[in-house]
C-alpha cells in the first residue's frame, strides 16, 4: 500500500502563526525503500513523506523495522540501502555521508543517545550548529555569547540543570537526562525534518511530559516536520500527530489520522491482518 | 612594568635550529666524529667541558658498564638503533650563556621562531602589559637568585656548585641502573639543573626545551632537580619543531600554525583552503634560496618544486623584459634552480573597500605606525594614545596638522613640549585608540597591518604609506637621473613583509634587508637600529633586475647555499592549486618519498624530593619520527613530600619511559598521569613505576593511550610494596583508545605487593571508537574527521587540562595533526 496523504496539516500546525510559519515547505520523500542488514531484509519497500509542520507517527510491533528506518534515513553505516529513494526537498540524500544530511536539515533523535568523553554538550553543540550553518552558505558563525544564552533557555525548558551544558555529552546522564538532552539538541540546532526514535522510552509521566513539551514547542517555533517512532499512545496524548502509520515487517500496513493510535491501545496490532508475529 | 607570572618563562638550553627554512645557521663548534663510542671520545667531551676529574672517572665507568650491559629484550624493538652511527656530542656556541644578551642571534631567532613570544602575544592581547623576552628573563632571574634558587643548564652548575653537584648526582639514578643511563651518564651534555633552598616556592613553572638537529645526532641531557624541605617547583620540558612562514595573504604565518581549511594565498594570487598540513623528518641537503631582497630568502629541500623562469644559454645577464615575459614560468625542483633563474614573487589580488577608511583616518594610521604608541596613563586610569615628532619646526607643522586631523575625524587630542624639546601628540579618545590596536596592533616588534587594510584598494593604501613615511622613511633623490629611492625602518617583522607587499600591489618589488645593529640617521635624527628591517625601494628606476607581470614579479636568484639537515620539514596541500607562497615566491607542494634516519634521545633525569616539598616535572614531547626516545626518570620523595610526572609523548619511533616514585618515608605521596598518542610505524612504551618505601605513602597512576592506523601503544607499570610498608593506598587506571582495527594496545601491570595492610585499586579499560558514536557526532554535522577528532581529545581532556595553557593548546593542535591522516 502506498501512502501519500497529502492533505493540509492540521492541529499543532495551525497554531503557527503565519509569520513564523516557514516560507519554504521542506519535504522529505521517502519513496520504495529498501533496505539490509548483512543479508537480513528490514525494510521492504517504505513509501512515506514528510512535510513541514506535520508531525507522523509510526507504530508497529518489536522488529518491524521502525527503528530501521530512521537510521537508514540518517544514513548509518551498518544498513545497506538495496532499493528505492529519500529525496530531501528534492535531492537524494542516500548517497550523502551522515553530516551531510545533517547539515541539510535532517536530524535522528537517538533510541540510545551515546556517550562521548570529555567532549562539553554546550561546544559540541555550538561546533554543530555552526557546522550546519557554514554548510548553509552562512559565514557568519554564532560566538559563544550568542549560543550560550540559547542553550540554557533551551536547557531550562526541558527542565534540566544548567551544568548539563559544561558537561560531557551524556555522560554519567540517566536514561531520561539522555533523552530530554537530545531534544535539547534538536531546539538549538533547529532541524527541518526531525526524527525521533522512541524519544518516549524509559521517561516516567512527568519526563515524557516535558519531553512533549519540548517538541511542541520547538515544532511550533520553527515549524519543523516531526517523525515519531512510539510504542506507546501514552506520548500522543501530549503530541497530536497529524499522520499515524502502522509498520509491519519493514512495510507501512495501514495510515490514518490520531484514531488510528487510540484503536491501536485498544486492540493491539492482532486487528491488523497483515501482521503477525515473525 | 608587570609581566603575569604564570606567563613568565625562562627560556634555556637549546641545541641550535631544526627547521624548515631559517635563517639561522648551526654553527656546531665541535662535534664528536661518528664511528662508535670509546673511551679517547668520552674523554674529549670531559676535557672540552674542562670537567673536574671525577666526573671524567663517572664517565669512564659508566662507558665500562654501557659496553657490558646487554640490549634490553623486553618492550620495543631497539634493532634500528646503531651505536656507531650516533654523534655523542654537539656544542652549539662557545660556552653556555647565562644572559639573555650573551644567548646567540641564532639561538633567539630560534626562540622566536618556536613561537614562544607569538603564544605570549595572543595570551597577553588585551591586557596592558608588554611582552618582552629579555626583561622576563632578567625579572625571573633576578628574583630566582634573589630566593637562592639555582637554575642552570647542568653542565654549568657542575663549574659552579661543585659540591652540591658531586652530593646528589647519579644518586637517584646510577650509571648501573639500564644501558641507556649507562650511556646517558658516559656522554651527558645540557639538560638543567635545579636547587629549590628550604621552604622556597616558585610559583611559574620553569622551562626548557630540547631538541635534535643535527644528523645521527644523539641527544643526552642530564637533568637534576633537588626540591629541599618544604619548597616546591614545578617543571616543563617540552620539544615542539616549527617551520617557514607561508602567506595569509594579509600576514604571513609559520607554516607548522597552518591548520586544515585555513585560507591562504597561492600562485594565482587567491585565496585557497588548506586541504592538509604535512610534516615529515627529513635528512639531506636543505637549500636556501636567496633572491633579490636578502630577507626574502627561504629555504626548502631538493625536491621542492619553485614557480621559475629558468635563464636560458643564450640570455644576456640583463635579460630582455621582452624574452622574459615571453617565458612561461613552471615548476622546477629547488635542486636544479641556478643562480640568476627568475623565480615568482606573487602579490594577493584580492581587495576590498571599507568606507571606514578615510583619508583622514589613513593618515592618522600612517603616521601611528610610525610614530605612535599606546600606553597607559596610571593617574588618569587611561589609554593613551601618543605620537612623538622630532623638535625641528617641520616637525612640529606635521604635529599641528595631525592634531586639526584629528579633531576633524571628531576625537579631542591635545599638543605637548617635552624636556627634550620634542613634540608629542597625546589624545584619550577610546574609539581612536581602539582603531589603532585593532589595525595596527601597538608595539615597535608587533605592529602589523590588519587583513582589511592589506586588502584596500591600492590608493588608500598609498595613502597610509605616504604618511608611515613621514615618520619612518626617508628619501635620496638621484640628480642625474630622476629616480626617487625610498627607504623605511621597522622594528617589526610582519610590518616589513606587509610594506612590501603593498609596495608591490603599486608596482614596485622593494627589498628587505636586515642590517646589523647601528647608528642611522632618519629626519636629522639619530635612531639606534637594534633588527631594523629597512624596506627599501626606488620609483622610475632606470633599469630593474626583477621584472613584473600583473601581479607577478621575476626576482632573479642571487645565491644558493646547501647545508645539511636533519628535522621536520612542512609542506601544505592545498584546494585546486597545490601551491602556496613561501616569504611571497610560489612553490609547489613538494611530492618528495618520506626518508628517514634514526637518532637517539636518551636523557636521565633525577629529582629528590625533601620532606614536605612538592615537584611537578611535565614533559610534552613530539620527537619525529625517527628518533629513539628512551629516558630514564626517577623522583625520591621524602617524609609527606609530593611528586608528580605529567608525560605525554606524541612522535618518535619508539619511545620507552616509566616515570618512578621511590616513595621512602612516611607520608610521601606519587602520581604518574601520562598521554601516549602511536600513529602509524611507531610504537608507545610508556608507563609507571612506585614503590612503596615506607608506609603510609599513597600513589595514582592515570595512564592514557591513543593507537591509529596500526600504531602501537603499551603501558608497562610497575607497583611494588615493600615489606614494612603498611597502611598503603594506591589506585591505577589505564586507558587505552583505538582507532581503527589494525592498532594495538597492550597492558604490562606488575605489582609486587610484600605487604598485607595495603589498598590497591587496578581499573584497565580498552575501547575502541566504535562506529555509533563517530555516528552520532556525525548525525549532528560533524565530519567523520572532526568525530574521531572529538572523540579523542575528550579522552585526553583530563590530560590535557592539567597542562599550562600554552602547552595545552599546542598539544592539543599536535593531536588534530594526528587525527587528520597526512602525518607519519
Amino acid at each position: 500500500m502506498n501512502i501519500t496523504m497529502n492533505k493540509p496539516a492540521t492541529n499543532q500546525a495551525k497554531k503557527i502563526s503565519s509569520h513564523e510559519r516557514p516560507t519554504k515547505v521542506d519535504v522529505l520523500e521517502i519513496c520504495d525503500l529498501h533496505a539490509n542488514i548483512g543479508k537480513l531484509k528490514i525494510l521492504n519497500g517504505i513509501n512515506l513523506t514528510i512535510r513541514s509542520c506535520e508531525i507522523h507517527a509510526i507504530m508497529g510491533p518489536n522488529g518491524s523495522g521502525k527503528s530501521t528506518l530512521c537510521n537508514v534515513l540518517m544514513g548509518h553505516p551498518k544498513y545497506e540501502v538495496v532499493k528505492g529513494s529519500a529525496k530531501f526537498n528534492g535531492k537524494e540524500i542516500l548517497e550523502l555521508d551522515p553530516n551531510e544530511r545533517a547539515n541539510l536539515g535532517l536530524f535522528l533523535g537517538f533510541q540510545h543517545p551515546l556517550e562521548i568523553a570529555g567532549v562539553s554538550m554546550g561546544n559540541f553543540l555550538r561546533l554543530a550548529r555552526n557546522l550546519n550553518l557554514k554548510a548553509a552558505g552562512e559565514t557568519k558563525q554564532i560566538s559563544p555569547m550568542e549560543f550560550m544564552p540559547m542553550l540554557k533557555e533551551t536547557v531550562g525548558l526541558l527542565k534540566m540543570d544548567e551544568k548539563f551544558i559544561s558537561r560531557s555529552v551524556n555522560e554519567g546522564f540517566s536514561g531520561g537526562e539522555k533523552k530530554r538532552a537530545e531534544i535539547v539538541q534538536m531546539a538549538v540546532l533547529k532541524p527541518k525534518i526531525a526524527m525521533l526514535d522512541e524519544i518516549d522510552s524509559g521517561l516516567d509521566i512527568d519526563a515524557l511530559k516535558i519531553v512533549a513539551e519540548g517538541i511542541v514547542e520547538t515544532f511550533k517555533k520553527t515549524g519543523l516536520g516531526v517523525l515519531l517512532i512510539t510504542h506507546y499512545q501514552r506520548l500522543l496524548n501530549y503530541i497530536t500527530p497529524d499522520f499515524v502509520h502502522v509498520m509491519a515487517k519493514g512495510k507501512i500496513i495501514q495510515s490514518g489520522d490520531k484514531k488510528l493510535a487510540l484503536e491501536l491501545e485498544k486492540h493491539g496490532y492482532e486487528k491488523f491482518p497483515k501482521v503477525d508475529n515473525r | 612594568m608587570s609581566v603575569p607570572v604564570s606567563t613568565q618563562k625562562i627560556i634555556k638550553n637549546t641545541l641550535g635550529e631544526y627547521k624548515f627554512g631559517f635563517k639561522t645557521r648551526n654553527k656546531a663548534v665541535f662535534k664528536t666524529a661518528q664511528g662508535g663510542l670509546t673511551a679517547a671520545m668520552v674523554k674529549a667531551i670531559s676535557n672540552r667541558k674542562k670537567e673536574p676529574k671525577w666526573m671524567l672517572d663517572y664517565r669512564l665507568k659508566a662507558l665500562e658498564i654501557f659496553e657490558k650491559k646487554p640490549m634490553p629484550a623486553w618492550g620495543g624493538d631497539l634493532s634500528g638503533i646503531d651505536f656507531k652511527k650516533i654523534h655523542y656530542y654537539l656544542q652549539p656556541q662557545d660556552r653556555p650563556k647565562n644572559n639573555w644578551e650573551d644567548v646567540p642571534k641564532d639561538i633567539k631567532d630560534t626562540f622566536e621562531k618556536l613561537g614562544i613570544p607569538e603564544a605570549e602575544r595572543k595570551f597577553l592581547a588585551g591586557t596592558g602589559a608588554q611582552f618582552e623576552s629579555e626583561v622576563i628573563y632578567h625579572s625571573l632571574q633576578k628574583e630566582l637568585t634573589k630566593k637562592g634558587v639555582v637554575f642552570e643548564s647542568t653542565d654549568i652548575a657542575l663549574q659552579k656548585y661543585p659540591e652540591i653537584f658531586r652530593q646528589y648526582f647519579g644518586k637517584v639514578i646510577p650509571a648501573h641502573d639500564n644501558k641507556f643511563a649507562a650511556l646517558n651518564s658516559a656522554v651527558w651534555s645540557g639538560g638543567s639543573f635545579i636547587y629549590v633552598p628550604k621552604g622556597v616556592h616558585i610559583e611559574l613553572p620553569l622551562q626548557a626545551y630540547f631538541r635534535i638537529n643535527a644528523e645521527n645526532m644523539g641527544q643526552f641531557e642530564r637533568t637534576l632537580i633537588i626540591a629541599d624541605e618544604g619548597s616546591s617547583v614545578h617543571y616543563v620540558e617540552g620539544c615542539l619543531p616549527a617551520g617557514e612562514l607561508v602567506s595569509n595573504g594579509h600576514k604571513f604565518t609559520n607554516i607548522e600554525a597552518v591548520k586544515t581549511s585555513d585560507l591562504i594565498v597561492t600562485d594565482d594570487g587567491k585565496h585557497h583552503k588548506v586541504k592538509a598540513l604535512m610534516t615529515r623528518p627529513y635528512k639531506g641537503t636543505m637549500l636556501k634560496i636567496i633572491p633579490v631582497s636578502r630577507e626574502n630568502s627561504f629555504r626548502l629541500t631538493t625536491e621542492h618544486p619553485v614557480l621559475c623562469i629558468q635563464r636560458k644559454i643564450n640570455w644576456l645577464p640583463e635579460v630582455s623584459t621582452k624574452k622574459l615575459m615571453a617565458t612561461k614560468p613552471e615548476y622546477i625542483p629547488a635542486g636544479k634552480l641556478k643562480k640568476g633563474d627568475f623565480i615568482v614573487y606573487t602579490t594577493p589580488t584580492k581587495t576590498e573597500d571599507n568606507e571606514i577608511f578615510t583619508e583622514d583616518l589613513l593618515k592618522i594610521l600612517g603616521l601611528y605606525l610610525a610614530e605612535g604608541s599606546i600606553s597607559f596613563n596610571k593617574s588618569l586610569k587611561l589609554n593613551a594614545l601618543a605620537f612623538s615628532f622630532g623638535k625641528k619646526e617641520s616637525e612640529k607643522n606635521m604635529a599641528e596638522d595631525l592634531i586639526l586631523t584629528i579633531k576633524k575625524l571628531g576625537h579631542k587630542a591635545s599638543i605637548t613640549k617635552s624636556k627634550g624639546l620634542y613634540y608629542t601628540v597625546i589624545s584619550y579618545s577610546k574609539n581612536l585608540i581602539d582603531l589603532c590596536l585593532t589595525h595596527c596592533d601597538k608595539g615597535a616588534h608587533h605592529k602589523k597591518l590588519s587583513q582589511t587594510i592589506m586588502e584596500l584598494p591600492v590608493e588608500k593604501q598609498k595613502i597610509l604609506l605616504k604618511n608611515y613615511l613621514k615618520g619612518d622613511g626617508s628619501v635620496y633623490i638621484r640628480k642625474d637621473y630622476p629616480s626617487k629611492m625610498i627607504r623605511a625602518g621597522t622594528a617589526s617583522k610582519t610590518l616589513a613583509f606587509q610594506l612590501q607587499e603593498i609596495i608591490a600591489r603599486m608596482g614596485i618589488y622593494a627589498n628587505i634587508s636586515l642590517p646589523e645593529a647601528s647608528q642611522d640617521v632618519i629626519g636629522n635624527r639619530i635612531i639606534t637600529r637594534q633588527d631594523q628591517y629597512i624596506v627599501e625601494y626606488t620609483e622610475n628606476k632606470k633599469f630593474n633586475e626583477v621584472r613584473r607581470k600583473d601581479n607577478n614579479y621575476f626576482v632573479p636568484i642571487k645565491e644558493i647555499k646547501s647545508e645539511n639537515y636533519n628535522g621536520f620539514v612542512f609542506n601544505l596541500e592545498v584546494k585546486e592549486t597545490n601551491s602556496y607562497l613561501v616569504k611571497g615566491f610560489a612553490v609547489h607542494n613538494c611530492t618528495a618519498p618520506t626518508y628517514s634516519t634514526n637518532s637517539l634521545h636518551s636523557a636521565v633525569v633525577e629529582i629528590i624530593v625533601k620532606k614536605g616539598a612538592r615537584v611537578q616535572y611535565t614533559t610534552i614531547q613530539n620527537w619525529s619520527h625517527n628518533v629513539y626516545n628512551l629516558v630514564t626518570k626517577r623522583a625520591f620523595a621524602y617524609r609527606d613530600a609530593e611528586m608528580f610526572w605529567l608525560d605525554c609523548n606524541l612522535g618518535s619511533k619508539l619511545t620507552m619511559k616509566y616515570p618512578a616514585i621511590f616513595l621512602m618515608e612516611p607520608g610521601a605521596r606519587g602520581e604518574v598521569q601520562s598521554l601516549a598518542f602511536a600513529n602509524k610505524n611507531q610504537h608507545q612504551d610508556a608507563g609507571a613505576k612506585i614503590i612503596h618505601n615506607a608506609p603510609n605513602t599513597t600513589s595514582k597512576i592515570v595512564a592514557k593511550s591513543i593507537s591509529k592506523g596500526s600504531g602501537r601503544s603499551s603501558y608497562r607499570g610497575l607497583l611494588k610494596v615493600t615489606k614494612g610498608a603498611r597502611n598503603i593506598k594506591s589506585h591505577v587506571s589505564c586507558d587505552a583508545l583505538l582507532l581503527d582495527g589494525a592498532s594495538r594496545s597492550d597492558t604490562y601491570p606488575t605489582m609486587k605487593i610484600e605487604e598485607s595492610e595495603v589498598a590497591i585499586a587496578h581499573e584497565a579499560t580498552v575501547s575502541k571508537i566504535g562506529e555509533e558514536q563517530l555516528f552520532y557526532l556525525m548525525s549532528r554535522g560533524l565530519t567523520e574527521e572532526e568525530a574521531a577528532s572529538a572523540i579523542v581529545n575528550g579522552f585526553a581532556k583530563p590530560i590535557i587540562k592539567q597542562l599550562p595553557m600554552e602547552y595545552a593548546l599546542e598539544l592539543n593542535r599536535l593531536l588534530e595533526l594526528e587525527m587528520t591522516g597526512s602525518v607519519g
